[in-house]
């Protein structure tokens, strides 16, 4: 029995944040979920679609978030209530349809939009605050501070959504998505639900239906109402509150994963009499009242939020209203630099804030311990990302390299977002040149391929993941074909969705909830606008780099195929022993001298394959090693062994 | 060692290890224990991008009183169970203090930068005395070699459970952890106790 | 003058590879996986950082002291002279009808390492062989078939010594190679300071030269041959002596005749700084009789060669004959000739006569040479 099922009101379970949002959306009686998978989000669907059918809900991984939004947003159409979960580069991929269901509203179902924001950028290329969409698009917004919280906010929200007719939308950040806290239970609904798109017409409304934004004017009056509706709800909301003294010489303003922090260190450096906490929940609308009654009364107030000074900013704007003759704070956060402009809070951020600015000095642990700790730094040696031991990313890479160097023209590879984006280091042989978004890699290179007027003759092969593919590359294929620009796609097909968990995607067979269905295939796909396809095992390194260099050096030019077909070794592991067992004859290993200068370590990059100093010979670590036997092919010497397991 | 009385509160463990090494099997194992005995307990985690090879630290915060913030400050570490040896000796660096207690697996795991030999990996045994330096009291145990012994290196992560609890430095007990480890493993419950039972044997023959 | 003697692959890219002197020899490949010949050059796939290396060590266009080579061969100096050190020079050619048959010209070659193989003095010959489509491939023969196989020029350079790269420390194959004169150079410069980590050199026991003008490039001519010919219908190729300035194809179907001119566009840009026509280091060096058919000259060099030359004609595996006056005066003229335009050339592109870029040669034989 899964968490989140447990039928136990009041009883209190360890929960990850992203399954409290799934639970919070059971308690809020949803019977639609859409996503696509996305770090720090994830988990919400993993955790939904293995006991939808069970619970009699419908969950599905979407080819992309653009689909997930809009098929959630189908359902509330229905007058089913549904939830849509992403992660935050999924919310800029929603951008048009999100800024035009925000302004038309939705249909009887509530819609909750969950962002899983990743602060640092741990999972992503970029950080980005989802709070700004909110505002930008004007859609009510709340943002849990605890694994409790996440729950009960997802509840709330969707009453909150059918209350005022509009999408509404959680904010999670990684520490609060991926965090576990105890959280106690709420009640199941036992809900019949009976789906019926209602859109019964009155032909003397000027709306002519209400699922369009015309007359947009009109929308935009609609928004105005209901936001105004919002903002009084907010000034009372169980979700905002302050606590501390009455009079606080600081009031620190905060929201999700900075409110514990912000706790944390008005408790350490013992200042509960002193400074206080305004926690704000509705990060929008704020709450505008609650907000100025503590303005009011601070001399100095700090913003400890995640990613931008959004509420920083909010409470500056609304300062600047206060009549010329109130006490006016100054303000501290981001843009005083008292909290790091990039990367994410930890309690030491805020305690350091708070200790600069009230003149306090914070040593958690003494000075003799700081002169060992940096006299030892030398033994920690930098620990880069990595493809895991057996991956076929590798191979592929392999014979992307090799090919691109034979064929000796300065070729590159264009990237694009999973688990083989760790190609633009040493563990993929710093192949992939470019990366930006899901579909970027292809997109890119429809560029470059057009290049060849200019000059231009640099061979350029387009990276992609399998479920990459069908989210985001068709239309980067199809402007190829059509536009015929000159590049060889190379799909890096290890049937999953690897990086965020290995879920199904429209090449898999499989849906989210484990039923067998359709698989689109992405050869047809490909050979029907008539581009020419090749599948090969990147395993079988040689036939893989042959083909690679045919298609390079295709005179008809064009967008040519291939398609790196092997599973992740990940997934293959559940299933099966390792099919080899590796280890190197150390009779054969010729060690660090010409010849090799440990080739094996140095150029191939596998975790697996080490060094033993003392022995001066390569040396399989039995414990991590696969089994895959890719590594046997390129020793020069054949020291590299591999058995049939 | 002796069981303190009072846990201090809150009690903040740090695991470092190596992504793929299971941190998160540990985490989860002894939250979900600890919830049951009604402590407040956050867990705070890296996912994605970090599992492939690179560092994972994994915190874990138990109180009595309160829920507090899933990030450990800096040198506020009161256990470090530390499934590599230099992801120790990182983590002893930003968490550690004089009395920190440590639990180490001294088994290398050779990050790419030194395979590629842009770094070094330093002495074990250097290492180890370094780690022994930054703490109050240091317990070394061979995890992964024992773990191979009784069938899967899997087991280390149980194993230094077991070694956790029986050093008395959480306030769990064997029974405690057996629901647990019977709702996680319902097919290998007894491997894992078997796993268990090996690490608070190991602990125990620590001076 | 560039007189380092140790140094690593980027210096070999610098000065030899990227500097238009490859020759395309193979030594610095096969037993290395850094450095792969491909299509007409060599490509570097990953980068090995070792300051110094067998690469830089064996390439015949890195600094080489000619005298300490000679006497590594010849236990005399680096005489200068146009054949280089020579026992003996004559005609000679095989006996066998089958050998003669496949031959270029007189199955020399082809004869001497059948011989070699049958005695036991070798298990194994390293030699170029052209491929059914006409690509130039390094090969390791065991046997008559398999040498008989490899018979007949093709004019393109191989990589021939990355065979020898690949044999392990502990192999005893005795073994003999075929090589151009850049190849018996390189060979010599692995003698001379052997690998601790691979092939046990004192197994060479036979290095037989070929004379060579120049080779063609074997990405680029063969692209222009597979362009203009039915490459699995070609039997031989054969460039006749002057004045016929031709290229000919014999094929099936008959013959294809190009004029000299049209191919010298495919000659590898490193011949015209190479020196050596009849490929001083070896123990017998073989090339063509100038105006008669079907007949090699053969010069001898070493005592190992001069062996196996008895060893032939007391078997009667060879027959052979004095080497007309004329036919080496007029190869004299001819090997005299490319080291003067070698010369020339190699000094107009460093612009200073004591800067002979690879090659360490006293000054007076510089100027000897140079007339």
């Amino acid at each position: 029995m899964s968490s989140i099922e447990i039928d136990a009101p009041g009883e209190s379970v360890l929960l990850m944040g992203n399954e409290a949002i799934a639970r919070g959306a059971l308690e809020g009686g949803i019977g639609f979920a859409a996503s696509y998978p996305g770090t720090p989000a994830s988990e919400i669907m993993d955790s939904l679609a293995p006991i939808a059918k069970k619970i009699g809900i419908y969950a599905e991984w979407s080819v992309n978030e653009m689909v997930a939004l809009e098929a959630a947003a189908g359902a509330s159409m229905g007058g089913i209530r549904a939830i849509a979960s992403m992660k935050q580069d999924g919310v800029n991929v929603v951008a048009d349809f999100l800024s035009n269901i925000a302004q038309i509203g939705i249909g009887r179902g509530g819609l909750v939009l969950v962002t899983g924001d990743d602060p640092g950028a741990l999972s992503s290329g970029r950080e980005k605050d989802m709070r700004t969409i909110a505002k930008w698009y004007d859609i009510p917004m709340l943002e849990p501070a605890n694994i409790q919280e996440a729950k009960d906010m997802t509840k709330y929200l969707f009453e909150l959504s059918e209350e005022l007719g509009l999408l509404c939308m959680l904010r999670g950040v990684t520490r609060i998505c991926h965090g576990r806290g105890n959280v106690k239970l709420g009640e199941l609904p036992k809900m019949e639900r009976k789906a019926y798109f209602d859109d019964a017409h009155d032909t003397r409304d000027p709306k002519p239906t209400r699922y369009v934004p015309f007359p947009p004017a009109l929308r935009y009056a609609e928004l105005e109402k209901k936001f105004k509706k919002a903002r009084e709800l907010v000034e009372s909301s169980p979700f905002n509150w302050y606590e501390g003294p009455d009079r606080a010489d600081l009031v620190i303003i905060t929201s999700g994963g900075g409110y514990l922090y912000a706790k944390e260190a008005v408790k350490v450096l013992k200042m509960e009499d002193r400074v206080g906490i305004l926690k704000v929940g509705t990060v929008w609308p704020i709450p505008e009242k609650l907000v100025e009654k503590h303005l009011n009364k601070a001399q100095k107030v700090l913003a400890i939020e995640e990613v931008s000074p959004f509420l920083e900013e909010r409470a500056m704007e609304l300062a600047g209203n206060l009549p010329p003759t109130a006490p006016h704070p100054i303000f501290y956060g981001r843009r005083s630099g008292h909290i790091n402009t990039w990367g994410e809070l930890n309690p030491d951020a805020a305690i350091q804030a708070l200790s600069r600015i009230m003149g306090l000095t914070y040593q958690p642990r003494d000075i003799e311990y700081d002169k060992k700790v940096e006299a030892s730094k030398s033994y920690v040696p930098k620990r880069p990302v990595t493809l895991c031991p057996g991956c076929p990313h590798r191979a592929s890479l392999w014979a992307m390299k090799k090919a691109l160097k034979l064929d000796g023209r300065n070729g590159f590879v264009t990237g694009d977002i999973g688990c083989y984006f760790t190609g633009f280091n040493a563990s993929g042989f710093f192949q992939i040149r470019t990366g930006h978004c899901m579909g970027g890699g292809i997109g890119v290179a429809n560029g470059l391929g057009k290049l060849g007027q200019f000059g231009f003759n640099q061979p350029v092969l387009a990276a992609c993941g399998d479920s990459t593919f069908f989210h985001a590359a068709i239309p980067g294929l199809i402007n190829g074909a059509w536009n015929q620009s000159n590049f060889v796609f190379v799909v890096l097909d290890n049937s999953a969705t690897a990086m965020t968990g290995f879920q199904p995607h429209p090449g898999s067979g499989m849906n989210a909830m484990g039923e067998p269905t359709k698989v689109v295939s992405m050869e047809a796909l490909c050979r029907s606008l008539g581009l020419r396809v090749k599948i090969c095992d990147p395993f079988d390194l040689e036939n893989a780099t042959a083909t690679l260099l045919k298609m390079i050096n295709d005179k008809d030019g064009g967008v040519r195929v291939v398609i790196m077909r092997r599973e992740c070794e990940l997934i293959r592991a559940r299933r099966e022993k390792p099919p080899y067992k590796v280890y190197i004859d150390p009779d054969k290993c010729i060690g660090e001298a010409c010849g090799c200068n440990r080739f094996c370590n140095m150029a191939f990059n596998c975790q697996a394959l080490t060094w033993d100093k003392k022995a001066d010979r390569a040396k399989i670590d039995d414990v991590i090693c696969a089994g895959c036997g890719l590594c046997a092919n390129i020793c020069p010497q054949g020291a590299i062994i591999r058995e049939a397991a | 060692m002796t069981v303190k009385k009072s846990m201090k509160d809150p009690l903040n463990v740090i695991i470092a290890g190596v992504g793929g090494q299971g941190n998160i099997v540990i985490s989860s194992l002894i939250g979900a224990a600890l919830v049951k005995k009604g402590y407040f307990v956050v867990v705070g985690e890296t996912y994605g991008a970090s599992q492939r090879g690179g560092a994972v630290v994994s915190h874990v915060r138990i109180s009595k009183e309160t829920q507090y913030g899933p990030l450990i400050p800096d040198g506020c570490a009161d256990i470090i169970l530390g499934m590599e040896p230099a992801e120790t000796l990182r983590a002893l660096g930003q968490f550690g203090n004089p009395n920190v207690l440590t639990i180490v697996n001294p088994r290398p795991i050779y990050p790419l930068s030194v395979l590629s030999g842009e770094g070094e990996y330093p002495d074990i045994s250097n290492l180890v005395e370094t780690i022994k330096e930054l703490s109050d009291k240091t317990w070394v145990i061979n995890a992964t070699e024992e773990a191979q012994k009784l069938g899967n290196p899997m087991f280390a992560n149980v194993l230094l459970i077991g070694a956790l609890i029986a050093l008395g430095m959480l306030p769990l007990d064997k029974k405690s952890l057996e629901p647990v480890l019977e709702e996680r493993f319902p097919k290998a419950f007894e491997a894992n106790m078997g796993a268990f039972k090996r690490g608070a044997e190991l602990a125990g023959q620590i001076r | 003058m560039n007189t380092k003697v140790k140094a690593s692959n980027k210096e070999l890219f610098d000065e030899v590879i990227n500097a238009g002197l490859c020759t395309l020899c193979g030594a610095c490949s096969g037993g290395c996986p850094y450095l792969v010949p491909y299509k007409g050059r060599i490509v570097l796939l990953d980068n090995c950082i070792l300051p110094e290396g067998q690469c830089y060590q064996y390439c015949p266009r890195t600094y080489t002291d000619m005298d300490a080579i000679s006497r590594q061969v010849f236990g005399l100096p680096y005489s200068g002279h146009e054949l280089g050190i020579t026992r003996g020079v004559l005609m000679a050619r095989s006996t066998d009808a089958r050998v003669k048959e496949r031959a270029q010209y007189g199955g020399t070659v082809t004869t001497l390492l059948s011989l070699a193989l049958a005695e036991g003095l070798i298990d194994s010959a390293i030699l170029s062989r052209m491929s059914d489509n006409k690509t130039p491939e390094a090969y390791q023969a065991r046997n008559t078939e398999e040498v008989l196989q490899c018979a007949g020029s093709n004019y393109m350079a191989c990589p021939v010594l990355k065979v020898l790269n690949y044999i392990p420390k502990h192999s005893e194959d005795r073994l003999a190679i075929v090589t151009t004169p850049c190849q018996g150079l390189a060979l010599a410069k692995m003698k001379n300071n052997p690998p601790q980590n691979r092939v046990d050199m004192s197994n060479v026991k036979l290095v037989i030269g070929l004379f060579c003008t120049w080779a063609l490039s074997p990405d680029e001519f063969r692209e222009f041959l597979k362009e203009n010919l039915d490459l699995p219908q070609v039997i031989k190729f054969d460039i006749p002596p002057p004045p016929a300035n031709r290229f000919d194809a014999y094929t099936r179907s008959g013959e294809v005749l190009f004029p000299l001119d049209q191919i010298r566009e495919f000659i590898m840009p490193a011949c015209s700084h190479c020196l050596d026509m009849t490929s001083e280091f070896s123990d017998i060096s073989v090339g063509s009789v100038e105006g008669l058919e079907g007949w090699n000259t053969v010069i001898v060099r070493t005592k190992v060669g001069a062996e196996l030359m008895e060893i032939a004609k007391a078997k009667e595996k060879l027959e052979t004959d004095t080497l007309l006056p004329q036919n080496l005066a007029h190869l004299k003229e001819a090997a005299l000739l490319k080291k003067k335009r070698a010369l020339g050339q190699i000094i107009e592109r460093s612009g200073d006569k004591r800067n002979l870029l690879y090659l360490g040669l006293s000054e007076s034989i510089v100027n000897k040479l140079l007339g």
